[in-house]
């Protein structure tokens, strides 16, 4: 038995859809009776193999539309791939999009115990933690008021807070060493720093090159699905940056 | 030590899955429905109170407008409050449970679909805070009941049966729809439209005796009927509920779910993959 955190073995993800899809059920259900179209094959990744150790960190690049978030959904275990094997051993942390499990209606604290249940912990626990969480989010005044008083940044801190609390085997980071202001930045850097370094595997999904190559092992680029390039993180994104 | 290992290959089974995750995540569940009630209790002035007067005051209104204006009476001498406020309540559970039970995951999306929750739990989580509310409804019923000199039947709480088949049946049509919400914009409103057509093919504020042949034969084919007529007899100890009810009742939920597991669980990851 390997102890990598993750393994991808030639992993594909394909998926069909109507030409001409419509986003209404009545138009859909009239073209199902007409027969006209026809389906088309998108593959959202092709046959990816990747294994990623403890302490590793992995980066992602790609232009828009590459497959970069259909790779976290395949290692968030959200999405089982179409063809080939994930494998992924021990806790999960995701990143990304920020803030995308608050209610604006509760408070800070109310929102710490929910979010940080919806990652997996228990709402015991949380309340537990919320004190150190709002402290080091530098939201201890603000932490009993509705969170629709809060700044994009206050939420953005927040939400970064609550997910690296804990120390999971591996987190998966989507574009978010890019939130909050200068000095919030270098401490969320430091933060993410200090948890790979306590032996935890990372995926970063960035258009900084300079973060990738800083907190970067290895790399990954990938275009329309295919693998272009998997190696050595400076390398491939010297490849990547003179395509 | 034991680490949780995820394996793609490893095909779990629907069924099992869907229960085990239900049971799992059962703190997350409490937290999401108390969350619901907290969030409703915010924005309104009233605060709880509104889920007793809601309701009290769907069923005033519609009470107004049949004994003044139609001037209807039921049949065999019971009172006309209880039986309305019983019916509001249950259509209530219904329609507002349904729609949040496909809601939650369409509302959740977002998260769902970049971390590993199971979203069914979500759905059952609606299904469940509609069921609170319909707890807090039986207060507003029982006082009713009690002032009309109906008085309550001593099967009451029997009610229990009534709320888990609900549950199911909310929990499973929403499954069952909750995708389609996601991909189509007009979902929700031909749904609506749906929905409330099935609830006037319930006896909700008409008795069944005022019907006709062919319509008391569509009526009593709404799983809802069932329903209204189980749950009017184990509260009020009015109305009629036959045996042939209490099959229909749990008979069709169940059936329900088990379609709106399967084919949640089918629909889901190709919508994850889209989106």
């Amino acid at each position: 038995m390997s102890n990598a955190i993750i393994e991808v073995l030639d992993a594909s993800v394909s998926y069909t859809i109507r030409q001409g899809a419509s986003p209404t059920l009545k138009e859909t259900v009239i073209q199902a009776f007409k027969r006209e179209s026809h389906d088309i094959e998108i593959k959202a990744l092709q046959n990816l193999n990747l294994t990623l150790h403890p302490g590793e960190v992995l980066a992602v690049v790609g232009r828009n539309g590459a497959g970069k978030s259909t790779l976290l959904k395949l290692l968030a275990r959200v999405l089982p791939p179409t063809q080939g094997r994930v494998i992924v051993r021990g806790s999960v942390s995701p990143m990304i999009e920020l803030g995308a499990g608050f209610n604006t209606e509760l408070t800070g604290h109310e929102n710490i115990v929910l979010y940080g249940t919806l990652l997996g912990r228990t709402p015991k626990e949380m309340r537990e933690r919320a004190p150190f969480i709002a402290q080091w989010a530098g939201l201890e005044e603000s932490i009993e008021l509705p969170l629709r008083t809060y700044s994009s940044g206050m939420v953005a801190r927040l939400a970064f807070a609550i997910a690296t609390d804990t120390v999971s085997d591996l987190i998966l980071i989507d574009e978010v060493l890019s939130v909050g202001d200068a000095d919030f930045q270098e401490k969320s850097k430091a933060r993410m720093k200090e948890l790979i370094s306590s032996q935890a595997a990372a995926v970063l999904v960035t258009h900084d090159d300079s973060a990738a190559r800083e907190m970067a092992h290895k790399a990954l680029w990938i275009d329309h699905g295919r693998v272009m390039q998997y190696g050595e993180v400076n390398s491939v994104i010297d490849a990547y940056l003179g395509a | 030590m034991s680490q949780p290992v995820y394996d793609s290959q490893a095909r779990g089974r629907v069924f099992k899955d869907t229960f085990k995750a239900f049971w799992d995540y059962r703190e997350l569940i409490l937290l999401l429905v108390k969350r619901d009630i907290a969030v409703r209790y915010k924005r309104s002035f009233l605060g709880l109170i509104w889920t007793l007067l809601n309701p009290l005051l769907t069923s005033l209104v519609l009470w107004f407008v049949f004994i003044t204006i139609f001037s209807a009476r039921l049949p065999d001498g019971t009172q006309f409050a209880p039986y309305l406020l019983a019916g509001v309540l249950i259509v209530t559970f219904f329609t507002q449970g349904f729609n949040q039970a496909a809601d939650s995951i369409a509302q959740g999306s977002g998260i769902l679909m970049k971390i590993y929750v199971p979203p069914q739990v979500f759905a059952f989580a609606g299904a469940v805070s509609n069921a609170v509310n319909f707890c807090f409804g039986l207060i507003a019923l029982a006082f009713i009941s009690l002032i009309t000199g109906d008085g309550i039947s001593l099967y009451f709480p029997l009610t229990i049966f009534v709320i888990l088949f609900m549950l199911m049946y909310v929990t499973g049509l929403g499954l069952l729809v909750a995708v389609a919400y996601i991909r189509y914009d007009d979902t929700r409103s031909i749904f609506g439209i749906l929905i409330s057509f099935m609830m006037y093919l319930s006896p909700i504020f008409y008795p069944k005796e005022i019907l006709s042949d062919v319509m008391l034969r569509v009526v009593n084919a709404n799983p809802l009927t069932s329903f209204l007529d189980v749950f009017r007899y184990v509260f009020s100890n009015t109305g009629t509920a036959t045996l042939g009810d209490w099959a229909y009742m749990s008979g069709f939920s169940i059936f329900i779910l088990v379609i709106g597991i399967r084919n949640f669980a089918r629909a889901w990851p190709r919508t994850v993959v889209m989106m």
